[in-house]
């Protein structure tokens, strides 16, 4: 795509600050990874109540994903948006 | 296996439906290759404006509201059917109504064991907006959602190197498959387009629930409930920690504001990415994979609903509850 500079610039750096944004996913993974950790351990302490477990397993599964997700949205908006 | 419930299968016929559903879909992406969808953040609009309203401002029809209402008829058909086989009278239901029942029994259980006595005004907001947001984020799994749309040739940078190839004709409009470069598919508006990446829908879900909370909360505790919030019960006994107190009582009431963005954003992030993802997919992988993703978007979407009724469960049940008051299950 031929151009002026500025427009190059502008594709270039919404480029890299969306790839920047997207290292945020990381904490989001280690929140989830966590939150399995905890549940599979109750789960082998305590099998009865496994249905529970589960369930509040997914709502902390959630509220982690929550902050990834929030980076992925300002990775998203610096891509379509500005 | 006893000899009256064993059913010998010959040959296996879902297996052929798969094999020749793989092959008509290589086929269609040999003729009609598929592009990669134009992805803007906002909804687009399908008509002019309609109407202007004094404070407010313009109203289009934009895609998301088509996929709004479709959802809205749909719970509706539900509902009506539970309503048509309760009233047949028979003890136990079956087929749509049955599933509906199921789910409905689930959630109540959840609820119950969650809210204990403010279970019955709590449930029909939870109920409600599980039902609504799962309804609402499988319409992305039906074909010709985000894909069928109407063709505006002049948005389209370069339309030379397009080709529209004309499939069959409706009345006075022309039916077409666009093909060619990816840039082609920006002069395409989707009829329907998922109300979950609508900004507009999640931070309005999100302020009714939030909005809701309070009156809850205010209905169960009457005017103590803002205590929570102007904690001026120990500033006059101990200063220093009335202050403190004080200050944590300003800060959950800013956190009252947050909720409102983390709910709407929790949603509006999950669905919007799994839209681009599918985009993304099928126009490089066209046979199969796109599949797969659609599998994970199922679960991704009965998960969000479900985080988003328990998270207003949880708010709703906790503003019931007082300072100091242990929860009596």
């Amino acid at each position: 795509m031929e151009g002026n500079i500025v427009e190059a610039a502008t594709i270039l750096g919404k480029l890299l600050g969306a790839g920047m944004a997207a290292i945020g996913v990381l904490g989001g993974g280690i929140g989830v990874g966590l939150s399995a950790l905890g549940a599979v351990q109750a789960m082998g302490r305590n099998p009865d109540v496994a249905g529970t477990i589960q369930t509040n397993m997914i709502l902390g599964f959630a509220f982690a994903e929550a902050t990834s997700i929030y980076a992925l949205v300002v990775a998203l908006l610096i891509l379509f948006v500005f | 296996m006893s000899e009256t419930t064993t059913r010998r299968w010959r040959w296996g016929t879902n297996r052929w439906l798969v094999l020749l559903f793989i092959t008509l879909s290589a086929v269609l992406a040999g003729i009609f290759p598929p592009l990669r969808p134009h992805v803007q953040l906002p909804a687009e609009r399908l008509t002019e404006t309609l109407f202007t309203l004094p404070l407010i401002g313009e109203f289009q029809l934009s895609n998301t509201l088509v996929a709004l209402l479709l959802a809205d008829a749909i719970l509706i058909l539900m509902a009506l059917t539970v309503r048509r086989a309760v009233r047949r009278g028979e003890p136990t239901l079956g087929g749509v109504a049955a599933a509906v029942e199921g789910l409905v029994e689930g959630l109540y259980t959840l609820t119950e064991s969650t809210a204990g006595k403010w279970t019955k005004t709590i449930f029909p907001w939870m109920a409600t907006i599980v039902l609504l947001v799962l309804i609402v984020n499988w319409t992305e799994l039906i074909p010709g959602v985000d894909s069928i749309g109407l063709l505006d040739e002049h948005h389209i940078e370069n339309p030379e190197a397009c080709t529209f190839d004309t499939l069959f004709q409706l009345g006075s409009t022309e039916v077409v498959a666009v093909g060619g470069e990816s840039e082609c598919a920006s002069g395409v508006v989707p009829f329907v387009r998922v109300a979950s990446t609508d900004l507009n829908f999640t931070i309005g879900l999100a302020v009714v629930s939030v909005v809701a909370t309070q009156a809850v909360g205010l209905r169960a505790q009457g005017r103590a409930y803002f205590s929570k919030f102007f904690n001026t019960q120990t500033l006059f006994k101990t200063p220093m920690f009335g202050a403190i107190n004080f200050l944590v009582g300003l800060l959950e009431a800013i956190l009252e504001a947050v909720k409102v963005l983390s709910f709407s954003f929790r949603l509006f992030g999950n669905i919007f990415a799994g839209s681009i993802l599918l985009f993304v997919v099928g126009s490089l992988v066209p046979i199969f994979l796109q599949s797969a993703v659609l599998l994970f978007e199922f679960f991704v979407g009965i998960i969000q609903a479900i985080v988003f009724g328990m998270l207003t469960l949880i708010f709703m049940s906790l503003a019931t509850l007082g300072h100091g008051e242990a929860e009596a299950h």
